[in-house]
């Protein structure tokens, strides 16, 4: 795609009819969570979109986002999504390396000054800039630097959004996330770990599509793919409110589909959209396979105690602390007991004394 | 058949979302007898349980109509036997769905040929037209 | 740290410390007091029975008032079998007992657990508003007696609030309900709560010394 074409007489230019244009748009338009009574504005913003420039950083992380976005499926529309994207700098999957790649880099920065979006997925440490550098370049500093003319930025994975697991206790690197140190550029998060691809590709749509940040909640997420628990949407909800519980992952309850609470499922503090999107083409999702909700999308995930640990039971369960509990207890209740005899028979004593 | 299908996969939940879903249909179709717009329903939007979008597509059961179009991939476009109500499925070049929608309708808009295509037609046309002719 | 961390841990910790502590301390402090020496000569000699007895009869109906106090009578019963049910049976209670204690028990149905909540919260609110207009026992009501009850509305009201998942997020509607309880559990050995303790001991206590100075308790 040229970059001084839209993206309605890209695809007409290789050979996309209307029809298919339109199909496009209400799979699009499902994408990102609208209701398809929003294709026909779809349609009409998406005809004259421009190609956004968007350059893709990647820090502290395992590469699990790109993997779940790039494996995610063959020729689909996402891809065609990222077809109208100019994926300018990405160093998993571009070409150039070393100088060439930064270079690249600077060239997209310099061309799109304050158009480009900027996507990025690993935490940022802050504990020793050696701790993970890019070309020489620290974290921290490439990312101040790139993302100062960004028009936006897209923190994709948990890392990115909130910490992830390099932030988990006790955090060795120092490690925040991209809205710690970006705080004058709009920041979509993105979270999950890694996150649905078909959320990653519905944020990129949202943004190529109207050129705006969607509606996020209070943790910067989107409402579309974040607005619900996965609880609200699990299908095995009606299991929990007539209280059928699994009991363990091979009773009668586990094998008859009951719900996972017990068994430490964090669905009910969990916003993602696993349970209506699910993963590998809407085949299934966690729950789907009979093992409780993470909680990968929030902060702190892999601090909130075991995952097998049910969301209503203490997260300190220590008796031996109570037991110590209990004998300072008892201690302070014989001192009272002995003050207040001490008390008594001195009283006594004095009236005693007093009467003799 | 991969090794998976092989798998006897027992699906036998039920979330209660399907009767409910049904209901939906039948008051977009009223709406839709009384002059009003049409309704689309997003399967993507339902949590549903496995084996339960088999269980609705068997409850709509098949109708009259079946198209069948080849545009950025397959997509099926069912009437099912509740007149009204259509079952389209979009796909893309590799068979997997993108989409699936239920649409409550007269006639659903994708089938329509769209002005644009038909001005390139008509220019294809004119153009075979003209060299015939040359 | 998020509310419902800090709700689950160190909140949940300090809390039982302090509810533990108190308790024991109370109690021991109690069975310790000294009581002079009983010189009088006992009219016959009192034990188990005369306990026993006591706490039997102090928790019937007393029939010469019981027209006067039925109402406080129903509504006690029915409060407490309420409260027992809706906290020892529900589902997630009871893991989070087990979370403590290292063992279960079966829950109830939730339509069961949900309906004796309702039920304890409504009675609990009107025994309230009956306190606060009633001359007699606004008379004879103090701070304690207020916030204790209030103490016991707010989990109540939470706890079905986050089940129902109405007024907020399920995450801080569970943290505020944990959090209710977790005061309860502060106040729980200074106030009137102690009676929960303190009823059955003193009871008995009362029908042994009334059984040595030839008392029907």
């Amino acid at each position: 795609m040229r970059k001084d074409q839209n993206l309605g007489e890209y695809l007409r230019t290789q050979g996309v009819s209307r029809r298919g244009f339109l199909k496009f748009c209400s799979a699009t338009a499902s994408l990102m969570a609208l209701p398809p009574s929003a294709v026909a504005q779809v349609a009409e913003a998406l005809a004259s979109a421009r190609r956004p420039s968007v350059i893709w950083l990647s820090f502290q992380e395992c590469t699990g986002c790109t993997e779940s976005l790039t494996r995610s499926h063959a020729p689909t529309v996402e891809s065609l999504i990222f077809d109208a994207i100019s994926l300018d700098y990405h160093h998993t999957l571009q070409v150039a390396s070393g100088e060439g790649a930064e270079e690249a880099r600077h060239a997209a920065m310099e061309e799109n000054d304050g158009e480009y979006l900027l996507v990025v997925d690993g935490s940022i440490p802050l504990g020793n800039p050696g701790y993970s550098t890019i070309a020489g370049i620290s974290n921290l500093d490439m990312l101040k630097d790139t993302a100062k003319g960004a028009a936006a930025v897209i923190a994709v994975g948990t890392c990115a959004a909130f910490g992830g697991i390099p932030q988990a206790f006790p955090n060795p690197t120092g490690a925040v996330s991209v809205s710690d140190i970006i705080t004058d550029k709009p920041i979509i998060n993105v979270s999950g770990c890694p996150p649905i691809p078909v959320v990653i590709t519905g944020v990129l749509a949202h943004f190529l599509t109207f050129g705006t940040i969607p509606e996020l909640d209070h943790l910067g997420r989107p409402t579309a793919f974040f607005g619900q628990t996965i609880h609200d949407r699990c299908y095995r909800r009606p299991f929990y409110e007539r209280g059928q519980f699994a009991h363990t992952f091979d009773d009668e309850g586990a094998r008859k589909g009951w719900c996972l609470y017990e068994l430490g499922c964090k669905g009910p503090t969990s916003y993602n959209a696993c349970a209506t999107v699910k993963w590998n083409e809407g085949t299934s999702f966690p729950i789907g396979s009979g093992h409780g909700c993470l909680g990968c999308s929030e902060p702190g995930f892999w601090d909130h105690g075991s995952f097998y640990k049910p969301i209503s039971a203490g997260l300190w369960g220590s008796k031996e602390t109570l037991l110590g509990a209990a004998a300072a207890g008892a201690a302070l209740g014989i001192g009272s007991a002995m003050a207040a005899r001490a008390r008594k028979n001195k009283a006594i004593k004095e009236s005693e004394a007093d009467s003799s | 058949m991969s090794a998976l299908d092989s798998i006897a996969v027992q699906a036998e939940y039920e979330t209660g979302n399907v009767v409910p879903l049904l209901h939906e249909i039948r008051h977009a179709l009223e709406r839709l007898l009384n002059g009003e717009d049409g309704t689309v329903i997003d399967m993507r939007s339902l949590p549903l349980a496995p084996g339960e979008e088999k269980r609705i597509e068997d409850a709509l059961g098949k109708g009259e109509v079946h198209a069948d179009l080849d545009a950025l991939g397959p997509t099926t476009i069912l009437e099912t036997s509740y007149p009204g109500v259509w079952l389209i499925t979009h796909r893309n070049t590799e068979g997997e769905v993108i989409g699936r929608f239920i649409e409550v309708t007269r006639f659903p808009s994708i089938l329509e040929s769209q002005p644009e295509d038909i001005r390139t037609g008509l220019t294809a046309l004119g153009n075979r037209l003209a060299e015939d002719s040359a | 740290m998020t509310l419902l961390d800090f709700a689950r841990g160190p909140a949940l910790q300090w809390s039982l410390i302090i509810l533990v502590t108190g308790i024991i301390w109370r109690i021991v402090g109690a069975l310790l007091l000294s009581s002079r020496k009983d010189l009088s000569v006992a009219r016959r000699k009192s034990g188990l029975n005369d306990g026993l007895g006591a706490i039997a009869t102090r928790s019937l109906p007393a029939h010469t008032f019981e027209k006067r106090i039925r109402f406080q009578h129903v509504t006690g019963y029915a409060w407490h079998l309420a409260l027992f049910v809706t906290v020892l049976f529900f589902g997630p209670h009871i893991l989070f007992f087990e979370s403590l204690l290292g063992f279960s028990w079966p829950a109830l149905p939730n339509g069961i657990v949900l309906f004796s909540a309702a039920v304890a919260l409504a009675i609990l609110i009107a025994l309230l508003i009956r306190r606060a207009n009633h001359p007699v026992q606004k008379l004879i009501s103090n701070a304690d007696d207020y916030i204790s009850v209030i103490l016991c509305i707010l989990p109540l009201l939470t706890g079905i609030l986050a089940f129902a998942h109405i007024g907020g997020r399920y995450e801080t509607l569970l943290a505020i309900h944990l959090l209710s309880i977790e005061a309860l559990f502060i106040w729980f050995p200074f106030g009137k709560l102690m009676h929960s303790a303190m009823t059955f001991p003193a009871r008995f206590q009362a029908g042994t010394s009334f059984g040595r100075k030839g008392i029907k308790a």
